[in-house]
């Protein structure tokens, strides 16, 4: 690596990540438009002080804490990715991790943003770096979580530019060195969101936070938030851009959050019977904010939206059809982001000083102008978010790679799906008639027929033989294709009644894309011990179909033989 | 011709660099004042005085005095005695230079029915009250200020030390240590520290002079402050400034050492609590009725 | 017993027990224009009536009667307690017959104020300088105003 390789590798660097086509520049633009509103008011803020916020004495934190708060959440959870695609071995999530890494050092770095424009003294800020300055260890939580969220984010970053370097010379990372640090950053991952919690937790002050289950509490709600963001994120670049991403992976994401929302829900409860029952003075903040005090209830609407919010998301995730369904998913998603954003935001940190230990109640709400600043601060981490992704996409795909590194291998060895599958697939509408798609599957000789909408050539779901004698017979399939991963197994037993396609058809299909490797074609068939597998575009639409016969065929084309 | 400008240039800019390099570490990279040495103490405060002459064109004498031997100071504030006339509050804000224009007071006085009265609980509490005449009839009123704590709840939860208990049990906040993420605000059980939300106003006319480092020389903007004890005075052992101005003597001080201080005959002889017991806390500031 | 006996003792020293304070000298009985001026001539009269003289006097002290504090003897003296015609200045003691714990209170400085130095000389006040001994009970006063609401100081 000499210093030609370095500014060779910037350039490169600086062309993937900066030039783009009108919707990224559009982006850009907006976001850095909000991104000097912010910062022209910060600048406002640094010489009139914090007297522009709306905070005082009696609510001395507010939308800055609050926003940080909700971010160390994200940045824990989008670590989250890494239990099922290591620990489980789930390939289709190991793919996206390092993506689930890059929003969490953005998260992070973003959480650390809206701390410091809380702090009066910015220009002081080392004065709490160990070392430097004087951090107070072991007894400030507040250096304790500076500790572990900078830990969080120079190991991801590590990782990240670790991995990133190694692609970029065509060399696989060394697992010995890049499994263990993977491992650490899960525990690490738990720390900075229950040391977050800690903070509130331990000011016996303030009974609103003093309350053992809010760890749990901040944990559960972050693995909501986190992969929720995560699934609105990967829909998006794969609209936007060659970012490829199987529906099984967002599924799974979605089922972690179907959980997580269940036990954040399940200990919103506990507490709130806890306090409801013993009724002791502590209650007041809790019914400041679920209920209101007299005149004060500035935050009942709120959060009571959130509950709404969250309940509704969790319902839409435990169901699989509306979990599957790409528009419900991305409304789930948006509710619980939404939902936990208020209640892990300005719905935790506000509460606990309303009222005052001197029993004051100042109902703070942001000013327009904290609002122009974490505005500025979203963007700046959406903005490095945004160019980061960039960067690791054109690495994943080859567009950013050394001069001298082998090509990737699999994309120019071995056989993928489009090299052998059927383009021409006859294909039938829902409305189709069940004898019609019979004389289909006799007249070309198939076991199978994709089902698809009129418009947009979206794939249904597939009449299988099998689905057609079924209801010949009546009788219950008993399959439970997938008894571990299904959230309500019972839903899928139902036998299916009716007289068209759409009525009897298994849905959704197993489906791959068009550069999804033989061997993983391979591994889909045994695994789900199914016929054939249905290619589609990234937008879902039909573009081919892969049968046993094919795959057969490949492998005997390119003696490929597996041990 | 080229060397003389070369040597000029190169002049300047390591003069600048130093001159730069030397406000760096006066004014910036500064050491902790606790950690100077006495010598370093007083050239600190030197330039402290020249820049509050600059700022407010009078002379602010800012000494350091030490904590005394065998001192620690308790308070103790007879409720059967306070008629919530807000005389100390008006005083220490005098005495102690807090802010005008926006205004911080470190001595917040509470109405309370008499039957809603629980030293654990200030709900039912009034702040704002406002009649022609105080005493009222079936109230209390309770003073709060900085409560002094032996084991304070703000100390522990400071992220850079810059608040800590003296040997003479007063809670004191380095002002140039602070960064003011508030924390301690958040961790004090008695609302007793105040935010400099903006720069802190003062008219000249009504500073007072005698200040000390830790106590009530002028503040700025963005950092921590509360009740000292009057740590300028009491560590010249004079009383604080809210005791001499109550009109009605509910406010003793004293030290907690000297079994002949009138702090200690109230602890003897009266039944004395202090706010929030259960939180461990320890304040060295106890309240009593000396009445009924 | 105990306290009867620290009552006794009390009486027999009617200066305050601390050493350290210092009283102001008050002017109660002028040097220039001395009670015993007028009163001297005057015969006292122990019955209780309408003053004709003091009208600005309005005597609500429980029961007590000018002449059972003032010296019918000597108007520039107060009455005699632990065996000695005292003067105004050390009126404390006279006040202590009645209100001994206060009195005792007092002498250890809970009762009424002290300004000066904690650890040194003090300035105490006497019971005249904050109470009316014709009319003890404290007068009402008008507090100082309230703290600013913190929504008060909001910008726009």
């Amino acid at each position: 690596m000499n210093r030609k390789d370095i500014i060779n590798f910037f350039k490169g660097l600086l062309e993937v990540t900066f030039k783009g086509g009108k919707a990224f520049y559009l982006w850009m633009s907006l976001l850095t438009l909000l991104l000097l509103i912010g910062l022209a008011t910060y600048i406002h803020q640094l010489r009139e002080g914090l007297i522009i916020t709306n905070m005082r004495d009696q609510v001395s934190w507010g939308f800055y804490v609050s926003n940080f708060t909700f971010l160390v959440g994200i940045a824990a959870a989008a670590v989250l990715l890494i239990i099922p695609a290591y620990l489980y071995s789930f390939k289709p999530i190991k793919r996206i991790v390092i993506y689930g890494e890059l929003l969490a050092i953005s998260a992070v770095l973003t959480a650390l943003l809206f701390l410091f424009v809380d702090f009066g003294k910015p220009e002081r800020f080392w004065h709490a770096i160990p070392f430097i300055g004087t951090a107070n260890f072991p007894y400030s939580i507040l250096s304790w979580d500076m500790l572990v969220l900078n830990s969080y984010l120079f190991l991801n970053l590590f990782i990240v530019l670790y991995v990133g370097g190694r692609v970029y010379f065509g060399k696989e990372p060394d697992r010995r060195l890049l499994i263990p640090l993977i491992l650490i950053s899960i525990p690490l991952a738990v720390a900075v969101h229950t040391v977050t919690a800690f903070v509130y937790n331990g000011l016996s002050a303030r009974p609103f936070w003093n309350a053992s289950i809010l760890a749990p509490r901040f944990l559960a709600s972050a693995f909501c938030s986190g992969p929720a963001l995560l699934i609105i994120i990967f829909k998006v670049l794969r609209r936007f851009s060659g970012f490829r991403i199987e529906e099984k992976a967002l599924s799974k994401l979605a089922e972690i959050i179907a959980y997580a929302m269940a036990i954040n829900i399940f200990l919103m409860l506990a507490e709130m019977y806890k306090e409801y029952y013993s009724n002791t003075i502590h209650l007041t903040s809790l019914k400041y904010l679920y209920e209101g005090l007299g005149e004060y209830r500035r935050f009942v609407f709120p959060i009571r939206f959130s509950m709404l919010l969250n309940l509704a998301g969790l319902i839409i995730f435990l169901i699989p059809a509306t979990r599957k369904n790409p528009l419900s998913l991305n409304a789930g998603c948006v509710m619980i982001i939404t939902g936990v954003w208020i209640e892990k935001g300005m719905g935790l940190v506000v509460p606990g000083f309303i009222p005052s230990p001197l029993g004051e109640i100042y109902e703070y709400m942001p000013s327009i102008r904290e609002v122009f600043i974490a505005l500025g601060i979203f963007s700046a981490g959406a903005m490095s978010y945004t160019l980061s992704l960039r960067a690791a996409i054109a690495l994943e795909t080859g567009r950013l790679r050394h001069p001298q590194a082998p090509p990737i291998i699999h994309e120019k060895e071995g056989l993928r799906a489009r090299d052998i599958m059927t383009s021409d697939v006859i294909a039938v509408y829902p409305e189709t008639p069940i004898e019609e798609v019979a004389t289909l599957l006799l007249k070309y000789r198939i076991s199978g027929i994709p089902v698809i909408d009129r418009e947009e050539r979206r794939v249904l779901g597939v009449v299988s033989e099998s689905d057609i004698i079924y209801k010949e017979i009546h009788k219950d399939p008993e399959l439970l294709e997938r008894i571990g991963g299904i959230v309500l197994p019972a839903y899928r037993q139902t036998v299916k009644r009716g007289d068209t396609a759409g009525e009897i058809m298994s849905s959704p299909p197993v489906t791959a894309f068009p550069d999804t490797g033989l061997e993983e074609l391979i591994g889909m068939i045994t695994e789900k011990k199914i016929k054939r597998i249905i290619i589609v575009d990234s937008q879902g639409r039909l573009s081919g179909i892969v049968s046993r016969i094919d795959i057969v065929r490949a492998v005997e084309k390119e003696k490929i033989f597996f041990n | 011709m080229l060397s003389r400008r070369q040597f000029i240039k190169t002049g300047i800019t390591l003069l600048g660099s130093l001159t730069l390099s030397s406000c760096l570490k006066q004014d910036i990279f500064r050491e902790k004042f606790q950690e100077l040495t006495g010598e370093e103490k007083k050239a600190f405060l030197k330039r402290l005085e020249e820049r509050y002459e600059r700022k407010y064109g009078i002379r602010i004498n800012v000494d350091a005095t030490p904590p005394l031997k065998d001192a620690v100071f308790g308070y103790g504030l007879d409720l059967s005695r306070c008629i919530g006339c807000r005389r100390c509050v008006y005083a220490c804000m005098k005495e102690n230079n807090q802010s005008r224009d926006i205004p911080i007071q470190w001595i917040r006085v509470m109405r309370i029915k008499k039957e809603d009265f629980n030293p654990s609980d200030f709900e039912h509490s009034e702040h704002y009250y406002s009649p022609e005449e105080v005493p009222e009839e079936g109230y209390i009123y309770i003073p709060i200020q900085c409560q002094q704590c032996e084991r304070p709840a703000c100390v522990k939860v400071c992220p850079t030390k810059a608040t800590w208990k003296e040997p003479d049990g007063i809670v004191v906040i380095d002002y140039e240590w602070c960064i003011g993420c508030r924390c301690c605000m958040a961790a004090c059980p008695y609302w007793a520290r105040r935010f400099n939300w903006g720069e802190p106003y003062i008219p000249k006319e009504e500073l007072n002079p005698y200040t000390h480092y830790y106590g009530n020389r002028p503040r700025m903007r963005g950092v921590v402050e509360k009740c000292t004890f009057c740590i300028q005075r009491t560590r010249k052992g004079r009383y604080p400034a809210c005791v001499e101005a109550c009109p009605v003597g509910a406010r003793k001080f004293g030290n907690l050492l000297d079994p002949q201080s009138e702090i200690r005959y109230i602890l003897d002889n009266f039944r004395v609590f202090r706010l929030k017991a259960e939180l461990n806390t320890e304040p060295k500031f106890f309240y009593f009725f000396s009445l009924g | 017993m105990m306290i009867g006996l620290f009552l006794f003792f009390l009486l027999m020293f009617p200066s305050p027990l601390i050493s350290d304070t210092v009283s102001n000298a008050r002017i109660f009985s002028s040097p220039l224009f001395p009670c015993s001026s007028c009163h001297g001539v005057m015969k006292p009269v122990f019955s209780r009536r309408k003053l004709s003289f003091h009208e600005d006097i309005t005597l609500n002290h429980d029961n007590l009667w000018c002449l059972d504090c003032h010296n019918a003897s000597n108007r520039d003296r107060l009455n005699k307690t632990g065996g000695k015609i005292i003067t105004f200045n050390e009126l404390q003691s006279l006040c202590g017959i009645c209100h001994g714990v206060i009195y005792t209170e007092w002498t250890q400085g809970v009762h009424g104020k002290r300004t000066g130095y904690w650890n040194g000389e003090k300035h105490y006040l006497l019971c005249t300088d904050c109470h009316n001994p014709h009319s003890p009970r404290f007068n009402p006063l008008r507090p100082e105003p309230p703290p600013l609401r913190p929504e008060k100081t909001l910008r726009r």
